[in-house]
This record gives structure tokens, sequence and C-alpha cells, in this order.
């Protein structure tokens, strides 16, 4: 199969012959046209081309498309090994949305009822939203750095990407750009996402002080609401903590993020060690340091979330004063493609700096014009970012799908033609 | 003598047919506007109740910019020294590569 490094997963997505009525709705949803197969026939996936996102497994309406990795008994097993610290990072999607795997409303916020379930399982805890401030930290700074060197002419401290700069959390849209638009590589960020420095960061920082114990006996479990970042998760760049300790002497082969649950994997996990998430009593872990996190790393989730944190961050590095009003409303919503520009005092130089930045979310129907621009060289941004999927995370592959008929009463009076 | 000629009908259709083959053709469409706009809505209310959740835990957060988080800040003080020290591009930096370019895998 082309297109793959050693041992990446290759066909996470794939479509069941039994249930697949070639009804043709999931190639409305797939972006990168993986899917083949004539109206009426039978479909199947093309996974040179698929990026792993998953939109087909929500959206279609026979069920037909299945995620074909699933780690559950895996970690169950490393959860009552006595010996292994299994530790999960959550990300920020999950929290609104396992709710309703277990008859919570639609867009219950549970946090401290995901921790409380976690806790009862086994799992130590990384929040990814910990990790998606780091990320600000990485990729903010990286950027900042950029615009000296570039917009105000200073020197660089050392090797600098392009801009506009692309944010480079979403591993289905780095698969994309991979596939499809090699020549913008550099114009990525080179921060990891925010799950793959929880792993790294887990294996060095926290095998050392938090969780004292030995990195190769931690077993680091992504809980995500994505098909992706388990395509992510095995890429064989992604091993920089064992990196690290050979370079201090402890020999070992092992990856950042062992493996990475689904939303609708964790909720399967935890019925099948009968815990129930809206049962579990409520847990806020508050010493640990590693499960807080700020407001700017839970939004991540949403499309624009990312440019928000960012921005904010981002202006009070260069102005010293903090935002005055931190909900940056153009950036929020859903509508397909979202610009804004903020003018900041540059503190250092007392110039003015007008940052123009970009949220594209839906790969299929928003990016193309964003991207010809950027491929033109005739970009008016210095900083875009891309979800693939509509809406961003909250709306991943790896989300609980037709979750809660609420009323099955309202679900058949909403078929009458009148309503 | 009057002549009859015999004249095929110009419509090979008759009444009954005409009628089912509109009714049916109208079930269809109706079927697929009714699948269509329900799968689109049903996606959206979803995405809208998710993402307002968020907003909400950001709203409640005490700390809300991430370069005021206390406990990133120390695992700057404590171990990787600053965002982009030569430590923290080893462990929080990746590179990508250009996929177009990798052959085949067995």
């Amino acid at each position: 199969m082309k297109g793959f490094q050693q041992q990446e997963l290759t066909s996470i997505i794939q479509i069941d012959r039994s249930s697949c009525k070639g009804c043709d709705s999931c190639k409305a949803f797939c972006p990168t046209s993986a899917i083949t197969g004539k109206y009426g026939a039978v479909h199947s996936v093309d996974s040179e081309k698929c990026i792993s996102c998953g939109q087909c497994l929500v959206n279609c309406p026979f069920g037909a498309p299945k995620d074909m990795v699933d780690p559950v008994d895996k970690v169950i097993t490393k959860l009552k090994d006595g010996r292994v610290t299994v530790v999960a990072t959550t990300a920020p999607a999950v929290r609104v949305a396992i709710g309703e795997a277990f008859g919570m409303e639609p867009g219950t916020l549970a946090t401290e009822k995901l921790y409380g379930a976690l806790k009862q399982a086994g799992f130590k805890l990384l929040d990814t939203n910990f990790a998606a401030d780091q990320c600000i930290m990485e990729e903010g700074s990286e950027l900042i750095a950029k615009i000296r060197h570039y917009v105000l002419g200073e020197a660089a401290q050392h090797h600098l990407g392009a801009l506009p700069q692309f944010t480079s959390c979403c591993p289905a849209w780095v698969r994309y750009a991979e596939l499809n638009y090699p020549q913008i590589l550099d114009n990525l960020s080179s921060a990891k996402s925010p799950m793959m420095m929880a792993g790294a960061l887990a294996k060095t920082y926290g095998a050392a002080k938090v969780w004292p114990t030995s990195p190769e006996n931690m077993y680091v479990v992504g809980i995500m609401p994505c098909t992706a970042k388990k395509f992510e998760a095995s890429r064989p760049e992604f091993a920089s903590a064992a990196t690290y300790w050979r370079k201090q002497g402890q020999a070992g082969n092992y990856p950042d993020v062992d493996t990475v649950l689904t939303t609708r994997d964790l909720a399967r996990l935890l019925k099948k060690m009968n815990i129930d998430l809206a049962a579990v009593p409520e847990f806020t872990d508050q010493d640990n340091p590693l499960a807080r996190y700020s407001g700017a790393g839970t939004i991540f989730g949403n499309t624009g979330g990312v440019m928000e944190a960012a921005l904010r961050t981002a202006y009070f590095v260069i102005t010293g004063q903090e935002l005055a009003v931190l909900e940056f409303a153009p950036v929020r919503g859903l509508s397909g493609f979202k610009a804004a520009s903020v003018t900041m005092k540059d503190a250092k130089t007392g110039k003015e700096v007008t940052l123009n930045v970009a949220v594209v979310h839906g790969i299929k129907e928003n990016l193309t014009p964003v991207i010809d621009q950027v491929v033109a060289g005739k970009s008016p941004y210095q900083f875009i970012e891309v979800m693939n999927c509509p809406g961003g995370c909250v709306n991943g592959g790896g989300q609980p799908i037709n979750p809660m008929g609420t009323s099955w009463l309202d679900k058949y009076k909403a078929m009458l033609p009148w309503s | 003598m009057a002549r009859y000629d015999y004249v095929e009908k110009a419509v090979k259709v008759s009444r009954r047919e005409f009628l089912g083959v509109l009714g049916v053709g109208a079930a269809v469409l109706w079927t697929g506007a009714y699948v269509a706009t329900d799968l689109v809505q049903d996606r959206t209310k979803y995405i809208k109740l998710r993402a307002k959740a968020l907003y909400l835990d950001d709203g409640k957060a005490k700390v809300r910019q991430s370069h005021n988080n206390a406990a990133v800040a120390d695992v700057y003080k404590n171990f990787a020294e600053k965002p982009l020290s030569p430590l923290a591009e080893d462990l929080f930096h990746t590179r990508y590569v250009d996929r177009s370019k990798l052959g085949g895998l067995s």
C-alpha cells in the first residue's frame, strides 16, 4: 500500500459488505473521495486515499463503515496488570459527548463524571486539555518567532518554517496535506498535536516526577473523539520519550502513545467493566497538576478554538497585556470559512502588527480556496487553523453515533410530512 | 360507406399507469429529501450542543489563557526550560513526510 510509513495502521475505516446499501451518503461526507462503488452497489474504502477521519462512519444511515481497530480488551488487560501504570489522556471533545452513551442529555459537560469513571477503571490522568495549553505555548511561540522575523524584520534564532502557519493538531488534516499538498509542509506548525505532546510528556516528566515509574511500564491511552488519532499514534516518529531516555542511558523501545480509544470505544470499555458513568461519584483530581487546564485548552475541540486560544496568548506575549474581552466572536460558529484580523502594538519595538487569521473546518467544502492562495504565494493570512471535521472535534469520527433516542414519539412525529 | 381508420393511441400510457408512476416518483423524491434534511439537521444540532458545552467549560474556568496555567509553567520551570528550547524541540515538535513519494508497503 502506497503513502504509508513502516508500522503505520493502514486500513482503519472499512465498509461492512453486508450492511452497505450503496446509498452514496458516505460519499457526500468523504473529504478525499476515497469511497468507490456505484450507486446501489456495495461501496468500499480506498485506504491509500483515506485519511481515517471517520466522517462516513458517523453519517452513514446504515452503520456500514466500521472502525477496524479495537483496543478495548487490550486496555482492560493492561488496567488489570498491577505492574503497568496506565495513563489516560482525554481530549476536550470527549467530555461533552461521552454522556450521550450513558443516557445523559446531549451537550452535557461531564468532566468530573469522566474523571470519576476513569479513576474507577484504574487510569491515571493527564488531561489532553493540559497538553493543549502546552501546545499553545509551543505553537504560539513558533508563530510569534515567525512574525518577529518575517513581519518585523528581526534576526531569526534558529530555523523557522514559512508563513502562513497552519495548525497541526488535526491528524486527518496533516495526512491530507502530506498526501495532496506536500509543497506546503513547511507551513505546518512543527508543534505536535496535544495528544502526542501528552504522550511524550507522560513518559518523561510524568514517569520521572508525577507517577514515579519506569517509562517502559507506562501505557499511555489517548481517549479521543477521533478515528484518525489511531493512525497518528502509530506513526513511527512518535517515540521521542524512548529517544530521550536512551540519551540518559535507559534502553527501550516504546511509542509515546501506546493506543487510542475513541469516545465510543471508551463507552464500551466502561460498560464491559460495569462502570456506569452517569452513576459514578464525581472526581476533580485536584492534586494532580497534569489535570489542570485553562479555558483556552478546553475550546480546542471546537472549530476556531485553537485560533481563539492562540490569540489570547499571542496578544499577551506581543503587547504585554491581557485581552480585555476573551471571547473572540469572529472565529466562533459554524460558518464554513471564518477570517479575522487583530491589530496589536508590539511592546518591544512600539510598532503596530496586524495579524490576519483564518479558520477552516470541513476540508471537503472549505479548504480548496484557502490552500490555493497559499500554494500561489498570495495568502493574506499569517495563521490558518484547519480541522477536517465540520464543526471541529466535537463532531469527530470517533464520537457517539445517533445518540439518545430521547423520545421515540418525537422521532416518529418528525417523520410526518407537516412537521 | 363511412371509412373508419384505426389510429394507434399517441400516448401509450393509461391514466392508471400515469398516476402510478407519478405517485412512486413523488414518494421517492419525498423520502430522499426527508432523509437528506433529517441527517444534516440532526448533525448540526449535536455539533451545536457539544460546542456550547465546551464554551461553557471555558466560561466557568478560573484560568482562561494557556500562559496563565501554572502547571504548564511548572513543566517549563522544572523540566523543559522554555518553549522551543532544545529539549522542547525534541519532545514536543515533529516533522512531516511527503507521502506522495512514499512507495509501496507490503
